[in-house]
């Protein structure tokens, strides 16, 4: 049974959002869409690392590699300076002693210029220390290969020799050493670089394989989720799709057995005169065409949801709409004993429309309201403007004072063969195609349906609708107010 | 008709001589112009040797070997160019005032006998004598005066310099006006 609160606030329920519907529609696209984002965002993330990665290695280049080749470089050019000054020993010509004064003296100037660049870029003390130190070995060595040479040209052999022996090879072997110094240097930088960089690959590693097992995770809890999803909801379909035809078999047994039992009358010879026969007659047809009003609006409904109406959409005074509603549900309001309250405000711009679409979405609203109108028996519509907000909508409300509908149906009515199990144990029989046949019609028509509803208090389902443009539809067109009265 | 040339020819080398004499007069004691420093020879020494000029006559006794040591005490060595040149002939004419067998007799003679003391290194270029020069803190040599650079110094001779016009070494012998 439904649950009862009097005290509970009406509750509006617009049309479904639809982003939700677009989720639920298509998981696949959405699935992809954030497996995509998730790769993006990995990719970006590889990317900077190997970026990092990329430029600690050519900061270890350009700092200690390059430093160990200029070191190499330095080390060939002081061993060419000696080796220069040294073959000028081997040679009494002038000329060729000048040649090779010359090529130490060129090579000289290259180590020179070398530990400048060196001391220019040397950052840390102990390297300016060592450059120093070099540049000052340097120098006192080719004071004394000044010598060496001048003794050589000169002619003075024995004399260079000596000077070589006594000050240019303990000089030059300091230089070697400074050199050897430096070199080492550059080595333990480049140990601690490569170090450094090893690390940092290490670390990006681990950080692409979780990243990408994040990614597989989520992955495969995004399918399964959404695998889940779709099972449930076609469970939840056959479920409702089971619940539909056990509420056909029931709405076209009733009138099958009346029609049965009729005919089985007339057939017995139970009938006699003309007048009871008509009254069989009257029985028979009234409930064939229940049936027939079922199966339509079963068709209706497939044919709504497929898309295949082809609706003709005109200009529509409101108060044609309501007047049709009214006198096609006029049978099933009297033979319920319902009475109807109709009111159209005066001066209503016209909607654009489909008639028959639009009379069926009032009459399945008017046929909820006497199924469900309880014992009130009274059904109110009225059509009117609203004065705020929306300026350019028509309305159209139809109210019943019945069962209401508990808060947390209401989310659920507009859903193709939904029934509330209150409805059900009340034995209230419907094929929950009504209301969502009525929301497709009504958007259709560019408008929407929503529902107030208190339970116990009754329900006020509004049917919005655009007006037409006043510039298209003048005031000439418009029709005075109606207020249809009372029906029974 | 003949006595008129004559008398032409004559005014004309009248007027050539007084046009010399007047040039010569403008450009004594000024600097020589650039195709006069070409023929001068200049006597370059080490950038770091103190001396700065020499007497003719020191410089023959230098370039022959006379004198074995600076001033300063370092060891005098002698840059000549190969025999052939005009560099060398005009050294050998106007500092040393030889031929070129004179001067290698002197110089055989004199390492025998031990009058001289150092024997001059040959070398084939100009700048072969500049580089030599550059490297040898006691040495000494020549070059044509347009030939010096920064890495020699170019000394005065008699107190003049290859730029001036009393000037003694060219490497051409001038004519005697």
């Amino acid at each position: 049974m439904i649950e009862r609160d009097q005290n509970v606030a009406p509750a509006t329920v617009l049309p479904r959002n639809r982003v939700p519907n677009a989720f639920s529609r298509y998981p696949s696209a959405l699935l992809l869409l954030v497996v995509f984002g998730v790769e993006l965002g990995v990719s970006m993330f590889v990317i900077r690392d190997v970026r990092t990665v990329s430029v600690e290695a050519q900061q270890m280049y350009a700092r200690s590699v390059l430093g160990l080749r200029q070191i190499g470089e330095l080390q060939y050019q002081a061993q060419e300076t000696r080796r220069s000054t040294l073959y000028a020993l081997t040679t009494n010509d002038s000329n060729l002693q000048v040649e090779y004064a010359d090529q130490s003296r060129e090579a000289d100037r290259r180590v020179t210029d070398g530990i400048i660049a060196y001391l220019q870029q040397a950052g840390m003390p102990n390297e300016i220390d060592f450059g120093r130190r070099l540049q000052r070995d340097w120098s006192a060595y080719l004071k004394v290969r000044d010598e060496v040479l001048a003794s050589i040209l000169e002619g003075s052999t024995k004399e260079a020799v000596d000077l070589d022996l006594s000050g240019g090879v303990p000089s030059f072997e300091r230089v070697r050493q400074d050199l050897d110094e430096i070199k080492r240097l550059y080595d333990v930088q480049a140990s601690e670089e490569l170090a450094r960089v090893s690390a940092s690959s290490r670390r990006s590693i681990v950080r692409l394989v979780g990243v990408v097992c994040f990614t597989l995770i989520f992955a495969t809890f995004s399918v399964w989720a959404i695998q889940k999803s779709r099972m449930l909801g076609a469970v939840e379909l056959a479920r409702l799709q089971m619940d539909f035809v056990a509420s056909i078999s029931h709405e076209l047994r009733t009138p099958l057995a009346v029609i049965r039992s009729a005919a089985e009358n007339i057939a017995d010879g139970v009938v006699e005169g003309k007048d009871q026969l008509a009254k069989y007659g009257s029985v028979i047809r009234n409930q064939s065409r229940q049936m027939t009003d079922l199966v339509n609006q079963i068709l209706l409904f497939v044919s709504t949801r497929e898309r295949r109406n082809h609706y003709i959409l005109q200009s529509l005074q409101v108060s044609e709409i309501v007047i049709s509603a009214v006198e096609n549900t006029a049978e099933l309001v009297r033979e319920a004993g319902f009475v109807v309250e109709q009111h159209v405000e005066p001066d209503l711009p016209c909607v654009m429309g489909d008639l028959p679409a639009l009379s069926r979405c009032v009459q399945n609203l008017m046929g909820n309201a006497i199924k469900y109108g309880a014992q009130a028996r009274w059904v109110g519509i009225r059509a009117f403007r609203e004065k705020s907000g929306h300026h350019g909508e028509v309305r159209i409300s139809v109210q019943d004072r019945g069962i209401g509908i508990d808060k947390a149906d209401l989310p659920h009515i507009f859903e193709p063969f939904y029934r509330s199990s209150a409805v059900r144990a009340a034995q209230i029989h419907g094929t929950g195609l009504g209301l969502p046949l009525a929301r497709s019609i009504a958007e259709a028509m560019g408008g929407r349906l929503t529902v107030e509803s208190k339970l116990g208090g009754g329900s006020v389902f509004t049917l919005h609708l655009p007006s037409v443009r006043e510039i298209n539809h003048p005031a000439s067109a418009r029709t005075p107010g109606r207020d249809v009265g009372t029906t029974k | 008709m003949h006595r008129c040339l004559r008398r032409l020819m004559i005014f004309g080398l009248a007027i050539g001589w007084l046009l010399g004499v007047c040039n010569d007069t403008a450009r004594a004691g000024g600097p020589m112009p650039e195709e006069q420093l070409q023929g001068d020879l200049a006597i370059i020494v080490n950038t770091a040797n103190p001396v700065e000029s020499l007497s003719l006559t020191e410089l023959r006794k230098v370039f022959l070997g006379e004198r074995s040591h600076w001033p300063s005490g370092r060891r005098i060595t002698l840059v000549m160019m190969e025999p052939g040149q005009p560099e060398r002939r005009a050294l050998l004419r106007d500092v040393c005032q030889m031929n070129e067998s004179d001067f290698s007799r002197h110089f055989l003679h004199g390492v025998f006998t031990g009058e001289v003391f150092v024997s001059p290194k040959t070398l084939a270029s100009p700048v072969g004598v500049r580089k030599f020069i550059f490297n040898v803190p006691g040495a000494i040599g020549y070059v044509r005066a347009s030939e010096v650079d920064s890495s020699v110094k170019a000394i005065r001779v008699d107190g003049h310099l290859p730029a001036d016009r009393e000037y003694s070494l060219h490497l051409q012998p001038r004519a005697v006006q």
